[in-house]
């Protein structure tokens, strides 16, 4: 079971060196057409270019975001009760957040497909959307099984 | 059931909730999620979790978000504080209580580059304590200072509050920015008075330590220069008018990392330490935001901010009456629940009575800030006070949060200062277009 937890975790680093490059991208570009722009012309479509790679940075990064812990959550009253009360709600929350993020990965893919169907493209460089929609699909998708290995860990301190 | 008592059960559903341990941002979105469904229909609701996210996640607007957090992170791992921690000790460190007066200076400076208050704590605490010990300050002194004044960062440009607000309020970074910097200059020199009437008080709490020769203060100015050379680069660009926040943010990071390269300051393990730090914190503000908008969708459905904003003015008080309950809740909400949850949380329902009431809404940030750094230090969710225990870990909680109480009451004074003269906050914005 701790290797099963070890294996998500490094599968969510992973996913999170795509997010990470996302960023580099988005910083890379977005300098290029600034300079572009006061020397001659600017680089077309970047706005849309830097959204849709906020997506990617976003959606790679939820996994890893969970294991590390770094969603915000407000623990000194949860810290304060037994520990086996403290897994009956942990347990909860993680049940709770993987049927949300089901959803929402579940959406996503329905979206994307609505997306594609219709042929949605960005404005200027005519770059269809949908690819970006399935990304959030697959980040949600990695933050479920994240969840899932948490939630079962719940579990196990709650029978122990 | 009405609209409107749906949405009450929400709000209530949320604020108990939410010491459940659960992520902010999943808790938000959950409640959006079920009262929309509740109140509509749940197609109508899983259509609207599927476009928000997408809408917020691929958000030009908020793009700025991780470059400017990238910017902070390259500036904290390339040790650009322990730089400017220099040049202040240097110039003040023979002062009574100089050492913390220059890590106040030291941080205001750092605020300029780097735009989150646990960043700049943490890395002033990493810079700034070992050197207050050796000279013997007081343990309460020294983190106390740090705690404080890390939480310029939100208030000195760029700040990831204002760019939160800004959004979500539809008025300008840039103005809003911009209108941080004379409470941010105010706010520092009221902690260096605090620091002064303390260390009269109790001379043993920081031992004077040696002048720095002229020499030794003119070779330690290249550390002001840098930060002051991208503060002008990211800020003047910006308020000029030459590029959005995002590319000013883009420009920022990239110029930071430069700097950072070309003098041999950062790390390869340092960049991709910035680098995931950039991405978690990223990833954990755009959640909470996500989350925030569903959860605006499904108040906006219920009319709660509307009936609310009707509520209050109903009562007939003067302004000021209602304005001094609304910081009432932000100071108690404050203490007990994050500055970004509680800002995404409260700001839909008060600010169209902030507008209702003719408040200007970029003072409103301006002081939203500044109750919001007195909640970072307070217990028993002071996040800056965690921060600085994980740095000083020989220190007990306790302690830090004593040593915060002095620079409390100077955060205190300068938001009651703010509400008579709201010129502090808006007579730079007035400058420009």
């Amino acid at each position: 079971m701790d290797q099963a937890y070890q294996k998500t975790r490094s599968f969510a680093v992973g996913f999170n060196w795509i997010a990470s490059a996302a960023v580099i991208v988005m910083m890379l570009l977005t300098t290029a057409d600034v300079i572009m722009r006061l020397a001659a012309t600017p680089i077309p479509g970047v706005y849309e270019i830097v959204g849709l790679l906020g997506v990617v940075a976003v959606s790679f990064s939820l996994a890893y975001t969970s294991v590390e812990k770094g969603h915000i959550a407000v623990e000194f009253l949860v810290r304060k009760l037994p520990r086996k009360a403290q897994a009956v709600v942990a347990a909860a929350n993680d049940f709770l957040s993987l049927v949300l993020f089901f959803f929402i990965c579940r959406q996503c893919v329905v979206y994307a497909g609505v997306l594609k169907q219709s042929g949605e493209v960005s404005l200027t460089i005519q770059m269809p959307i949908y690819p970006f929609v399935y990304g959030i699909a697959i980040g949600c998708a990695a933050l479920c099984i994240v969840l899932l290995m948490e939630f079962i860990q719940s579990i196990r301190r709650i029978v122990q | 059931m009405s609209p409107t008592i749906v949405g009450l059960i929400g709000i209530f559903a949320l604020l108990i909730l939410i010491f459940s341990k659960m992520p902010v941002g999943f808790l938000m979105a959950l409640i959006g999620f079920v009262g929309f469904g509740f109140l509509v229909s749940f197609e109508a609701s899983l259509n609207l979790i599927a476009r928000d996210v997408f809408a917020v996640f691929g958000s030009y607007n908020l793009t700025v978000i991780p470059l400017f957090v990238f910017m902070g992170q390259i500036a904290f791992h390339s040790g650009i504080s322990a730089r400017l921690f220099d040049t202040a000790y240097k110039f003040m460190g023979h002062l009574p209580g100089g050492l913390a007066i220059a890590t106040v200076w030291a941080c205001a400076a750092f605020s300029a580059i780097c735009g989150s208050t646990n960043a700049t704590a943490a890395t002033m605490a990493a810079a700034t304590l070992p050197e207050m010990k050796r000279y013997n300050y007081k343990a309460g002194l020294a983190t106390g200072v740090v705690a404080a004044g890390g939480s310029l960062g939100i208030l000195i440009p760029p700040s990831v509050i204002f760019i939160v607000y800004g959004i979500m309020t539809e008025q300008s970074i840039g103005k809003l920015f911009i209108a941080g910097i004379i409470p941010g200059i105010l706010l520092t020199l009221l902690f260096i008075a605090t620091i002064v009437i303390w260390v009269m008080l109790k001379p043993d709490l920081a031992p004077r330590a040696q002048r720095a020769t002229f020499r030794e203060m003119i070779a330690s100015l290249s550390g002001l220069v840098e930060t002051l050379l991208l503060f002008l680069l990211v800020m003047g660009g910006l308020f000029a008018g030459f590029f959005t926040p995002t590319e000013a943010g883009g420009i920022g990071a990239f110029g930071t990392l430069a700097l950072a390269v070309i003098k041999r300051n950062l790390t390869w393990k340092g960049f991709i330490a910035a680098l995931f730090e950039t991405t978690r914190i990223s990833c954990m503000i755009l959640v909470i935001v996500a989350g925030a908008t569903i959860f605006g969708h499904f108040l906006a459905v219920s009319r709660i901010p509307f009936d609310i904003a009707n509520w209050i003015s109903g009562f007939d008080l003067p302004p000021y009456v209602i304005m001094f309950f609304i910081i009432l809740v932000y100071l108690v909400g404050g203490c007990f629940i994050d500055a970004l949850a509680l800002i995404m949380l409260t700001v839909p329902i008060f600010y169209p009575v902030i507008t209702h009431l003719g408040y200007d809404p970029i003072w409103f940030g301006v002081i939203i800030v500044l109750i919001t750094q007195i909640g970072i230090i307070t217990p028993p969710v002071g996040i800056n006070v965690y921060v600085v225990n994980g740095v000083a870990r020989d220190v007990p909680l306790e302690v830090i949060f004593k040593g915060v109480v002095p620079f409390l009451i100077a955060l205190i004074i300068g938001t009651f200062l703010l509400i008579p003269f709201p010129q502090i906050a808006l007579y730079l914005p007035s400058l420009i277009r």
